[in-house]
């Protein structure tokens, strides 16, 4: 375990050392923001409508019109980011040659994947507590549901952790962190939007195309459900990626 | 401490390492010399459990590396041939995060680390940024992150590549300071630094090993007899029949003219020593004696001798590899 720890403090500690952590906790946090401005002005809007009795919706509600669609644009800002969280993590090592470090010390592969998907998700986390601010100000000025939100930044946790486990994956396969960051990149954008043709095939395909979806899942956990479904998808895609990552470090040993 | 068997190393169809087998015992230094991709480096990656072998075993400091490679890589500190270094890292905070990794245990680690630096003479760069350093510092950080945790095995892959000479003393006058307690690999293709530092040597060329002995024996007995050198003077015409007539000697060559000194080259008898012989006939023959000296066979001779014709190693000299 304290190796594994000692691997997420060394990633962590080179994120923040080279720009990517700033840039990526930066952006992010201007896209989030402008974002929750935008759904902002909307839920102002259509609460003002309703208020008045001019069309508008028939009840108002700030988790249901605000939170949950902001959660589930924190998917977008994912997809650009997260690839450039993971593109170096392995890509690097083999380059510069300190993977040789990492695999002649008393470590496992298991305990190095490990430390670099925590590193990853810690970075992510810090990422995502920036947000904290935004939906800070929504309790101050107002009263949404707390448990909606809690189960929502869970899905987002373990989403994000979906696309990280498959970035690390990807990044294990090559030197070259352009390529991995290509390849990471159109991965989410497929996971993403793989459920686009679903409303044009059979039922059964449907579900299927549904499933497969990484941000499908999301949805429930921001309206405040916590589904064993989603739980079991995000839970099982997470391990497997990272099941592949040992293997294809194993695999690197063999071929030399 | 080192048990290398038959290992072969294949990458697809190009073998790396083939049949290679040697023993190291505890406390010695062997120099590992080969030209470039001879397999030096491959070795030295299994050995350090980086890659499996294809065949063959390895045993370092008593574990299989294959069957065992955590004990193995614990009691190993190892310096690839580019030092792995993070260049984001400071070198106090690489080196705090190396001695992690190779379970320095936590109330240890600042005194291993001040140590090191000590020993590596990097303690003025303890702030700098690895990426920021020179080769030479980059070299001596990668041995400094190798003797962290005070291995009992050491394999260094070309410890003194890139460093300027005065550096290069320094990091061998390290390197012979720790023989005893650890057990040293070291490769190189320069063939003074294993005369300098190495108890045994390892010729491997092509991945093959070629000779493994003492430095001094390499030299001395890959010759079959022993070749003085000798410079005169003045001396008669005749010179060459008087030297030839010493007992002893077998064979004079006329080997060089400066004016009016004239150098030969003799061989005499193995074992016979017709130094004593040789300088009181040149002096009662009154010519002027300018120099004598053994000429032996240079390792840069042995080396080239074994590397470059296909080696059936010389009979007389060289006990193989698995002997």
């Amino acid at each position: 375990m304290s190796n594994i720890l000692a691997i997420a403090h060394k990633e962590l500690k080179s994120y923040f050392a080279s720009p990517i952590a700033y840039i990526v906790i930066g952006f992010s946090a201007i896209l989030f923001g402008w974002f929750f401005v935008n759904l902002l002005y909307y839920f102002d809007r259509m609460s003002l409508q309703a208020g008045i009795g001019q069309g508008g919706p028939e009840t108002v509600n700030v988790n249901e019109m605000l939170i949950s669609p902001l959660f589930l644009n924190v998917s977008v800002i994912l997809l650009f980011t997260l690839p450039m969280v993971t593109m170096r993590t392995y890509s690097e090592e083999k380059r510069s040659g300190t993977i040789e470090l990492l695999l002649t010390a008393p470590l496992t592969d298991f305990q190095i994947v490990m430390g670099k998907f925590l590193g990853g998700l810690v970075l992510y986390a810090v990422m995502l507590s920036v947000t904290v601010i935004h939906l800070g100000f929504l309790f101050a000025f107002g009263n949404p549901e707390w448990r909606p939100v809690v189960t929502g930044y869970l899905g987002l946790l373990l989403m994000g952790a979906c696309f990280l486990s498959l970035g690390l994956f990807i990044s294990s396969l090559t030197k070259n962190q352009i390529v991995a960051g290509m390849i990471t990149f159109a991965l989410f954008l497929m996971f993403w939007v793989i459920n686009w043709i679903s409303s044009f095939t059979g039922p059964t395909s449907q579900n299927v195309l549904n499933y497969l979806s990484i941000t499908e899942h999301l949805n429930d956990f921001t309206k405040g459900i916590i589904d064993t479904k989603h739980l079991v998808y995000y839970l099982s895609f997470i391990a497997f990626s990272l099941f592949l990552t040992v293997r294809a470090v194993d695999s690197e040993r063999w071929r030399g | 401490m080192i048990e290398v068997q038959q290992l072969t190393k294949r990458y697809g169809p190009f073998t790396a390492v083939n049949d290679v087998s040697f023993k190291v015992e505890r406390g010695e230094i062997l120099g590992f010399l080969g030209p470039n991709g001879a397999g030096k480096t491959t070795t030295m990656r299994v050995l350090t459990g980086y890659m499996p072998p294809t065949e063959g075993r390895a045993i370092v400091a008593g574990y299989d590396i294959l069957e065992q490679p955590l004990e193995a890589k614990r009691r190993t500190g190892y310096l690839p041939e580019t030092p792995p270094l993070y260049p984001e890292m400071t070198v106090r905070d690489y080196l705090n995060f190396v001695s992690k990794i190779r379970g320095v245990p936590r109330s240890e680690r600042k005194t291993r680390v001040d140590y090191v630096m000590d020993r590596t003479r990097i303690a003025d760069m303890a702030r700098r940024h690895c990426g920021k350093l020179s080769k030479g510092y980059r070299q001596r950080v990668g041995l400094a992150q190798a003797l962290l945790h005070n291995p009992e095995v050491l394999i260094l892959d070309e410890p003194t590549a890139g460093l300027d000479p005065k550096q290069i003393i320094e990091t061998r006058q390290l390197i012979k300071e720790l023989r005893g307690d650890h057990t040293v690999i070291l490769s190189t293709h320069i063939l003074p630094e294993v005369s300098a530092t190495c108890q045994r040597v390892v010729i491997i060329n092509k991945g093959r090993v070629v000779a493994v002995d003492t430095p001094d024996n390499l030299t001395s007995r890959l010759r079959g007899s022993e070749t003085l050198y000798v410079q005169v003077d003045s001396m008669g015409v005749d010179a060459k029949t008087a030297l030839e007539a010493i007992p002893g000697v077998t064979h004079v060559a006329l080997s060089d003219t400066s004016g009016a000194a004239t150098g030969f080259e003799i061989n005499s008898e193995m074992g016979r020593d017709v130094r004593r012989q040789l300088s009181s006939t040149i002096v009662t023959r009154g010519w002027g004696l300018l120099e004598l000296r053994p000429l032996r066979m240079s390792l840069e001779d042995v080396f080239l001798h074994l590397t470059t014709e296909d080696v059936a190693a010389p009979e007389a000299a060289v006990e193989l590899a698995n002997e």
